[in-house]
């Protein structure tokens, strides 16, 4: 179970955050809130999964869409999403997540929700054993 | 020269983004004796023809003499400089609205900064088929 810290008008909470369940072929929808001034301006909008460790993100999975933002003449909050495809290519285990908009050098980047992203890997056809239930003529 | 209905001032920001709402007052000084019944108008010049107007909730009132009364006005900023024109009026024995003084004031259109991003935050995520 992640979690993370928000504050608030009594300090610090503790926000634990529910973790969400996937598997290859499924795509996971992020929803992200950001605020935005000036020109109209297009910006992809990217996301990723994976690992927070101490040398940065170590992503697995990611992607990114263009999004159009319209001219704000003052701060605006506005919202989007972008999916990732869940893939092979990840292992089973918990994940973090994070978003940033722009590209290789983002123009913002969000906060990263630890461990929020459980991939479950389902393997090749297996069987346990089998028993005799019944037997009768026919 | 005002007879009775002295503009005094036109209170409003320089600038403003497009569409924006501007919030102005025009003051105006009653010049008579005593108490009269005094008006206000006016219009944006930036090339429209008719002249938009002006919207004031209230746009007359009594005003003892030698007094100044401020009247609250808006309108919503187009996408070019305006020039605010204000008018007043006073209430003649006579029956009728009497065009008095007049004042103006200019805003200029404020330039959109170039894009910027304050923050982001992931809000949600969920598994979709």
């Amino acid at each position: 179970m992640g979690a993370v810290f928000i504050p608030s008008e009594f300090g610090l909470v503790f926000v634990p955050l529910a973790n969400v369940q996937v598997k290859a072929g499924d795509k996971l929808r992020i929803t992200c809130r950001y605020t935005h001034r000036g020109k109209a301006e297009s910006v992809p909008l990217y996301a990723a999964i994976g690992n927070s460790g101490w040398a940065g993100f170590d992503e697995v999975l990611n992607a990114s869409k263009t999004i159009n933002v319209p001219e704000d003449a003052v701060w605006q909050t506005r919202e989007d999403y972008v999916d990732i495809t869940i893939t092979t290519a990840i292992s089973a285990g918990l994940y973090d997540l994070y978003s940033k908009i722009g590209g290789s050098i983002p123009k913002v980047s969000s906060p990263t929700l630890h461990d929020v992203v459980e991939v479950l890997v389902t393997g090749n056809s297996e069987f346990g054993e089998i028993t005799i239930n019944s037997y009768a003529k026919v | 020269m005002a007879t009775y209905a002295q503009i005094t001032g036109i209170v409003a920001p320089s600038q403003a983004y497009p569409g924006s709402r501007m919030d102005m007052t025009v003051k105006v000084k009653n010049l008579y004796a005593s108490v009269i019944s005094l008006m206000v108008g006016g219009a944006l010049e930036y090339g429209v023809s008719p002249w938009p107007g002006i919207t004031y909730p209230q746009s007359g009132a009594d005003v003892a003499g030698g007094s100044t009364y401020t009247f609250n006005g808006y309108f919503y900023m187009p996408d070019k400089s305006v020039t605010i024109h204000a008018y007043s009026y006073w209430y003649g024995g006579d029956g009728y609205w009497h065009f008095d003084d007049e004042m103006t004031k200019v805003v200029n259109l404020a330039e959109v900064v170039a894009s910027q991003f304050g923050s982001i935050e992931i809000v949600s995520y969920e598994r979709r088929l």
